[in-house]
């Protein structure tokens, strides 16, 4: 089966004045369409560089982003501001929810990025009805008008996961989604990501320095030394 | 869409902008109001210039003028057809004025002016300008009315002695009063400026007339002999030439063409004399600079004398241009409130970029553009200053609209008059809100506010997203 989306051979270092670190020595992964994959690592192992360049946040140094067998890491900026829209949603460690804004425009913005004020402004009722419905699907269709600062941790969370469904992506990239969260609402988020990619069969990349989170992953791979150095069936 | 809904909730939720939204405010507020009293009194003296001298003005290069003005006359009524509406011959010289006030006398450099007071009535404001001690109009007249002759000592007598029988006696008594009369009320009337008769006190207090109506004046002019001689002359006072323009008010005294002609000795033997300007009214809507220049050659062929026909406006374009200037370096000034509103923006809008830096990390990963982050960012700052210059602009215009009674107040609460009407000749502060004026402002202000975020929105639109992301 043809992946989804695939690394292969990245390479990407930090300069610390005159020195130059490597982060990614040639990285090769791929994920099937569907496929949940956890990546595990030591802190400072380059777990998250590679989701942004497989996001398009960074660029790498050397190697290429695959989408479906399409080279995307060297498309114009314009480009990859709308694949980010259009094809990934992101979720991150500490939920980045925007604080001027309500959860349930926070769940918005995605859309909100992708129309002009005018297109809005006629779809503005199918938008608004998507995002409260993806409230609702996370839980939350009681806390729509809720600032960031009067939800929980948890709740947070899951707000953002609806923000990064809004986009209708189909490869989703979360960044320790539940580093920062007490174990049961780790695992209620968890859950729901679960869920998630079994319905939308939505591709993940789940980056996580817990093992016991990448079990639950169809896939777990290790990233030490900038290299996948191992690759681990799941629920060992 | 996400930029105007950010820069609505930056604008209501970011309180420390409206420290900038305020000065941007407070600068729009404060240029309204300054230019429009300053276009009120540019405006009212602008009516009051126009007034006092005729729409053209057709001067003689030698002060000794020319004495064949009906046919200049001829030439511009031809050259002007229907175009010029009347015209005034008018004989214009510098002098000294000397009158007496109780044991001492009054002593002041003056420009005479010698005209046909009805003709001269008819090609501008000079009759409005025309009062008595008491503030009520008078004729254009130099005409010295039968009341003013007889409050003289001799004129009083004469009135005594109407009603006593006719004898030699009473005849010769009334020839000798007659004389003394004269030399006590000279036949001729005068009218001189408000303030060449009045003092002012200052200080809230009314003006006091040094000269009264029937008071006699001496003039002293040069004559146009071959050596430059001085002539002299009396008149009295018929009334206050008041137009609120001090340069006028303090310098002008009108006397009786004919007779300042026979003085100066510019009476020629055929009883005509000279004049050195005619005073022009021509039809409204006419545009005088066309009509200047239509008349100028037409005067021209009256070589070997010269001729200048100047428009009002060119006759007072060093005041005018002045007050222009003066009105341009104080828009310059207070712009700069403006201006220090703009770099108030620059910094809060710094600010605010470093404490959003994450989230526009966040609105990059979600794929907004770097022009959409900049748009943010210029949007925020273009609607802190449509904020400010709006809030700016109504409060000026309330300002500008209830000045007269803000005045009155603070009058009230300092303790003295901060309009002295008496300085200015004006009941109110005279105010003329331009649109034009007011459309700069506002334009102006969020061009300030606009350029004050560019900065700032290039720094957070070229912000790495990783790195915006990463930071704490």
């Amino acid at each position: 089966m043809a992946s989804h989306i695939a690394a292969v051979g990245l390479r990407k270092s930090y300069w610390k004045g005159p020195n130059e670190v490597p982060v990614l020595r040639g990285v090769d992964l791929e994920a099937e369409r569907g496929e949940m994959v956890a990546v595990v690592g030591a802190s400072g192992s380059g777990k998250s560089t590679l989701l942004h360049i497989l996001g398009l946040l960074d660029a790498p140094d050397a190697g290429t982003v695959l989408v479906d067998s399409q080279r995307i890491d060297n498309r114009p900026e314009r480009h990859r501001d709308s694949m980010r829209n259009h094809l990934f949603g992101f979720i991150f460690q500490f939920y980045h929810l925007l604080p001027e804004l309500t959860a349930l425009e926070n769940v918005m913005m995605p859309s909100l990025i992708r129309h002009g004020a005018w297109s809005y402004w006629k779809e503005r009722r199918r938008i608004r009805h998507e995002a409260a419905e993806l409230m609702q699907r996370v839980g939350l269709g009681h806390r729509l008008d809720h600032c960031p600062t009067e939800l929980s941790g948890g709740e947070m969370q899951r707000t953002a996961i609806a923000r990064a469904l809004a986009g209708r992506p189909s490869i989703l990239l979360a960044d320790e989604p539940t580093g920062n969260l007490d174990a049961a609402s780790g695992q209620g988020v968890l859950d729901l990501l679960r869920d998630l990619n079994r319905e939308r069969e939505l591709t993940m990349m789940l980056v996580t320095h817990d093992p016991h989170i990448a079990q639950q992953a169809d896939r777990v791979v290790r990233l030490a030394e900038g290299r996948i150095e191992e690759w681990v069936p799941a629920l060992l | 869409m996400y930029k105007y809904l950010l820069c609505w909730r930056y604008l209501r939720t970011r309180y420390i902008a409206l420290a900038s939204v305020i000065s941007v405010m407070l600068g729009v507020a404060t240029m309204i109001v300054v230019n429009s009293v300053m276009a009120g009194f540019s405006d009212k003296m602008r009516d009051r210039l126009h007034g006092v001298l005729a729409d053209l003005v057709v001067e003689s290069a030698s002060f000794d003028g020319f004495d064949n003005f009906e046919e200049v006359m001829a030439r511009v009524q031809e050259a002007g057809g229907d175009d010029v509406l009347a015209m005034a011959p008018t004989m214009e010289t510098p002098g000294i004025l000397k009158y007496r006030v109780g044991s001492g006398s009054m002593t002041r450099p003056v420009q005479i002016i010698g005209v046909r007071a009805a003709e001269r009535a008819r090609t501008g404001d000079f009759a409005e300008f025309l009062f008595d001690e008491k503030g009520e109009k008078v004729e254009p007249s130099f005409q010295v009315p039968e009341r003013l002759k007889e409050i003289s000592p001799a004129g009083a007598r004469l009135k005594e002695i109407e009603g006593e029988p006719e004898d030699a006696f009473k005849r010769a008594l009334q020839e000798q009063l007659e004389i003394q009369r004269r030399q006590q009320v000279p036949d001729q009337g005068a009218i001189i400026g408000y303030a060449l008769g009045t003092w002012h006190p200052g200080k809230g207090q009314p003006d006091v007339y040094l000269a009264h109506l029937g008071t006699k004046i001496s003039l002293a002019f040069p004559t146009s002999g071959k050596k430059p001689e001085a002539g002299f002359d009396e008149f009295t006072v018929v009334g206050f030439f008041k137009s609120g323009m001090s340069e006028y008010d303090s310098t002008h005294v009108y006397v009786p063409l004919e007779k300042l002609q026979k003085t100066r000795l510019l009476l020629g033997p055929d009883g005509k004399g000279a004049v050195n300007q005619i005073q022009i009214k021509v039809r409204p809507g006419t545009n005088l600079d066309r009509l200047a220049d239509r008349l100028q050659p037409a005067l021209d062929r009256l070589h070997p004398m010269f001729f200048k026909v100047w428009t009002w406006e060119q006759k007072q374009g060093p005041l005018l241009g002045a007050v222009a200037i003066e009105q341009s370096i104080l828009n310059i000034l207070l712009f700069m409130i403006i201006a220090v509103a703009g770099f108030g923006i620059l910094a809060i809008f710094s600010m605010i970029v470093v404490e959003k830096t994450r989230d526009i990390g966040v609105m990059k990963a979600l794929g907004a553009s770097t022009s959409g982050i900049r748009g943010i960012f210029l949007g925020y700052g273009l609607l802190l200053g449509a904020v400010g210059s709006g809030v700016g602009m109504i409060g000026g215009l309330l300002f500008v609209r209830y000045i007269n009674e803000i005045e009155k107040i603070l009058s009230v609460v300092i303790g003295r008059k901060v309009f002295d009407d008496s300085i200015y000749y004006f009941d109110m502060i005279p105010t003329l809100v331009e649109p034009h004026t007011l459309i700069a402002i506002v334009i102006g202000a969020l061009f300030i506010a606009v350029l004050a975020s560019v900065w700032p929105a290039q720094r957070a639109a070229r912000l790495h997203p990783v790195k915006a992301l990463r930071f704490e």
